[in-house]
């Protein structure tokens, strides 16, 4: 319940940037990248049993690939003439279909990959007990630290280059910051789970206020909220965790969404 | 008066493709410098390059060493989904003056306060950005452009979306700013008119004549091009 409880706060806390920068679609590819990135290490381990790369963490791996996506994400529009949404899309497609596809030649971690795909959190790896808590403890510093920047670059990009901001190198940062998340709470929690968490409270916060940093601050808690009760119940009614983590998440954006039509429309 | 910024032989334009080519240009010190042409001409690319935003594409561009640029781009450029308060609005034009993840000083919340309060919108500094009037959010804009104490205001169509009095008082405020804070003002308008009353110098911009005109005011009247965008000869 650790592990699920940062997980969700940080997904929420970096949520909101997800959504105010209309990237929604570029962390629902990265956690299909993450999930990738674990599926191919388990892959290229069943295939070289004997040789190094069966020393390869898939852990690791999984956030190698991930920063590596999000890097091309913060540096594509330099060089590319398609859109953002077509890069998205094509990284989005090729990463799910390469799961399914290399998840039915594994006959060892089948287990595993269901768990990246759908969620599981019930049992956690030793390792992402300290992994986990520590990732979301250092991206909440470097968001502090950092918040000005964040915000003043993603709203006003253009403001920034012209007071001499390194633009680039804070977009690096924040898409670096958030690849590794999305790789760490991926593999614990699930792709669909990890996508809901970004998504959802941020939603549900801009809901409920219209001061920003209260927004981040609502964000996290019911991202905390969401993973905390998914976890939770669907240990008492002996439901799929990860779906349930969603779930309650889905809950939050709809109670959010009532109390933001009947108290601020009439 | 100083020479702040010199283009000479300049290309602009978007990507690679030139839009103008073989600009001389220079803009001096405590000018008012409108910028008129037709939509698509090039106006704003012109001052986007002017103040570093945007690459010149060929030529020699030189900017006065430590020149500082106050920017008020056109506010349908922001993004509705953020939730920025005017106040935290206008404190993103002091980030000229507080680096990269340097914090704020106590004298750089004095600077918002005083900028806020010199853009008459004190009563604003509360609500949410995107929830204001047209007029109010030039201001919030003008505001947040003098917070980083600037030495030129360059204004990309501060009253496209203005009514008649809407207009007068954003030009008003900025002919104050200009003789209170001793400031340089670009200004890019479709309104010939606007720029006429207020514009010390002109500078036509209009890509499909391949041309670039700069004069100042009384010259303007005399000039053949200008006299016919402004509608004075057929």
């Amino acid at each position: 319940m650790l592990v699920a409880a940062f997980a969700g706060a940080i997904c929420g806390f970096m949520g909101v940037y997800v959504v105010l920068r209309r990237v929604v679609f570029v962390s629902a590819a990265l956690t299909q990248v993450a999930g990738f990135g674990v599926v191919l290490t388990f892959y290229l381990q069943s295939l070289f049993l004997s040789s190094l790369v069966s020393h390869i963490d898939p852990f690791i791996f999984s956030i190698f690939v991930t920063v590596l996506a999000a890097l091309f994400f913060s540096l594509k529009k330099d060089y590319m003439p398609i859109s953002m949404e077509g890069v998205i899309g094509f990284t989005f497609l090729i990463s799910s279909s390469l799961i399914i596809i290399l998840s039915d030649k594994i006959v060892q971690g089948h287990h595993e990959i269901h768990n990246i795909l759908f969620g599981s959190a019930v049992v956690v790896e030793p390792d992402e007990v300290i992994i986990v808590p520590l990732v979301s403890i250092i991206a909440f510093i470097i968001n502090i630290l950092l918040f000005k920047d964040f915000i003043f670059v993603s709203y006003d990009s253009e403001t920034a280059q012209l007071y001499k901001y390194p633009v680039k190198y804070i977009n690096l940062i924040f898409f670096i910051v958030l690849a590794v998340i999305l790789a760490i709470t991926t593999r614990a929690l699930g792709a669909l789970t990890v996508f809901s968490l970004l998504v959802l409270p941020a939603l549900s916060s801009m809901y409920l206020s219209r001061r920003l940093i209260i927004i981040f601050i609502l964000s996290a808690v019911f991202g905390l909220l969401s993973a905390v009760f998914g976890y939770f119940f669907s240990f008492i009614f002996s439901l799929p965790t990860g779906a349930t983590m969603a779930f309650a998440a889905s809950l939050i954006f709809i109670f959010s969404y009532i109390k933001h039509e009947l108290f601020n429309n009439s | 008066m100083n020479e702040l910024i010199k283009l000479d032989d300049v290309s602009i334009g978007f990507g690679k493709t030139p839009i103008i080519r073989g600009i001389d240009l220079t803009l001096t010190s405590g000018q008012f410098w409108g910028v008129i042409g037709p939509n698509g001409g090039g106006k704003s690319t012109l001052l986007k390059t002017v103040i570093g935003l945007t690459e010149p594409l060929a030529g020699s561009f030189k900017i006065k060493e430590g020149l500082r640029f106050g920017y008020v781009p056109q506010h349908e450029k922001y993004d509705n989904l953020f939730p920025v308060s005017v106040e935290e609005m206008v404190t993103m034009g002091r980030y000229s003056m507080v680096p990269f993840s340097k914090k704020l000083k106590q004298e750089d919340r004095e600077a918002v306060r005083i900028s806020i309060e010199k853009t008459g919108i004190t009563n604003l500094s509360n609500k949410v950005f995107r929830e204001l009037s047209g007029g109010e959010k030039q201001k919030v804009l003008i505001a947040k452009a003098i917070c980083g104490n600037p030495d030129v205001l360059v204004l990309d169509e501060p009253t496209s979306s203005l009514d008649l009095k809407g207009e007068a008082e954003i030009m008003s405020l900025i002919k104050d700013l200009k003789d209170e804070l001793n400031l340089t003002v670009i200004m890019v308008s479709h309104f010939a008119d606007t720029i006429r009353k207020y514009a010390d110098s002109i500078i036509l911009v209009d890509k499909d004549k391949d041309i670039l005109l700069n004069c100042g005011i009384d010259d303007a009247v005399s000039n053949q091009h200008i006299k016919r965008y402004f509608g004075l000869q057929s």
